[in-house]
């Protein structure tokens, strides 16, 4: 006996997703999902923008890791609400960690909801948190091949930032090959580079945020 | 809960095949079809392994799996044709345009489960 299904594996996690996004529409959130290999500098990142960010900008984070509230510390200092999800030993975050993380937060009093996943370039590529876009993060100590080693993390992501471009002199890294590596998964992908600790090309990323942002509120 | 994503996928997978089971006065599941998209980021090795993995001492041991793989598959921007890029080129053959848009290989759908008839009771 047979009995036809054809339904999505991850339909409940795909059902929660929508709600969280009908969430942000109505609440007038934008959110973006941060993912990269460990240690590409994801927080590093966050630690800058919020930084650039005035005091008053309603921004909050939430940081995913197997263990440890050490990135929650970190991206506290900039004094903007930030939640630490630990995921045990699970390899990504769900749509339902994190309607549980914003359970007691009022999405009103958020304009920018940054997501920043577990250190993991595989499987959070299989699970929609309800963001507006994925960003995938490359850093120049990595390989410039990555973008065709894990292509489709790459191909679903809207923008790539290249991280750590201050040590391009100290690196075998080729960033125009990364560049070329990068389109040709996802031809024409938006790129920026940044340095998070000589803090350049940051002003490209925060322009970027602003007119993603502009865009996910008109539609 | 499992570190491997493919785990949690194999345990979702294994959840509605006992429904299907109850759902049909306990038949037990033989077979398994499953369609997986080239970019769903999921290694049919490592779910094959979970299912075995998750299944082993419940009525599930022992369930085939029939894996349909699907091809990545871009559309063209400028000329609508539809390519299976190669290696993760995705220029469009016809045009040789850049810009295109992905329309298969991010499949993961369960397609059906086979049960076997119910025992005469």
């Amino acid at each position: 006996m047979r009995v036809d299904v054809e339904e999505k594996v991850l339909s409940e996690n795909d059902k929660l997703a929508l709600g969280l996004r009908e969430r942000y529409r109505k609440h007038k959130v934008f959110c973006v999902n941060l993912i990269s290999s460990p240690g590409s500098g994801k927080t590093a990142l966050l630690e800058r923008t919020l930084e650039a960010l005035p005091k008053t900008a309603k921004v909050a984070l939430l940081t995913g890791d197997l263990q440890t509230e050490n990135d929650a510390r970190r991206l506290a200092k900039a004094g903007f609400p930030v939640k630490q999800i630990t995921t045990g030993s699970t390899c990504h975050l769900d749509a339902s960690m994190i309607i549980k993380a914003l359970d007691d937060w009022d999405l009103d009093a958020i304009d920018i909801l940054f997501v920043e996943n577990v250190g993991n370039l595989v499987c959070p590529t299989s699970y929609d948190l309800g963001e507006h876009a994925k960003i995938v993060l490359l850093s120049v100590t990595e390989g410039e091949d990555k973008p065709l080693k894990y292509p489709a993390i790459f191909a679903i992501s809207e923008l790539c930032i290249i991280n750590k471009i201050d040590l391009l002199p100290y690196v075998p890294f080729d960033l125009a090959q990364a560049i070329v590596n990068v389109r040709q998964v996802h031809p024409g992908m938006a790129v920026v580079e940044t340095s998070c600790t000589k803090v350049q090309g940051l002003d490209a990323w925060m322009a970027w945020i602003e007119r993603r942002r502009k865009q996910a509120m008109e539609a | 809960m499992p570190a491997m994503h493919e785990l949690s996928i194999a345990s979702t997978i294994l959840d509605r095949a006992k429904a299907a089971s109850e759902g049909n006065g306990g038949a037990r599941v033989t077979k398994i079809g499953l369609r997986i998209g080239e970019i769903s980021g999921v290694e049919t090795d490592a779910l094959t392994f979970g299912i075995e993995a998750l299944s082993k001492d419940t009525p599930l041991q022992g369930v085939l799996l029939e894996i349909e793989f699907c091809k990545r598959k871009q559309r063209c921007t400028a000329c609508a044709a539809e390519f299976e890029p190669e290696g993760f080129q995705a220029i469009c053959p016809t045009c040789h345009g850049d810009q295109s848009e992905c329309i298969a290989g991010k499949e993961l759908d369960v397609m059906y489960f086979e049960l076997e008839d119910p025992a005469c009771a």
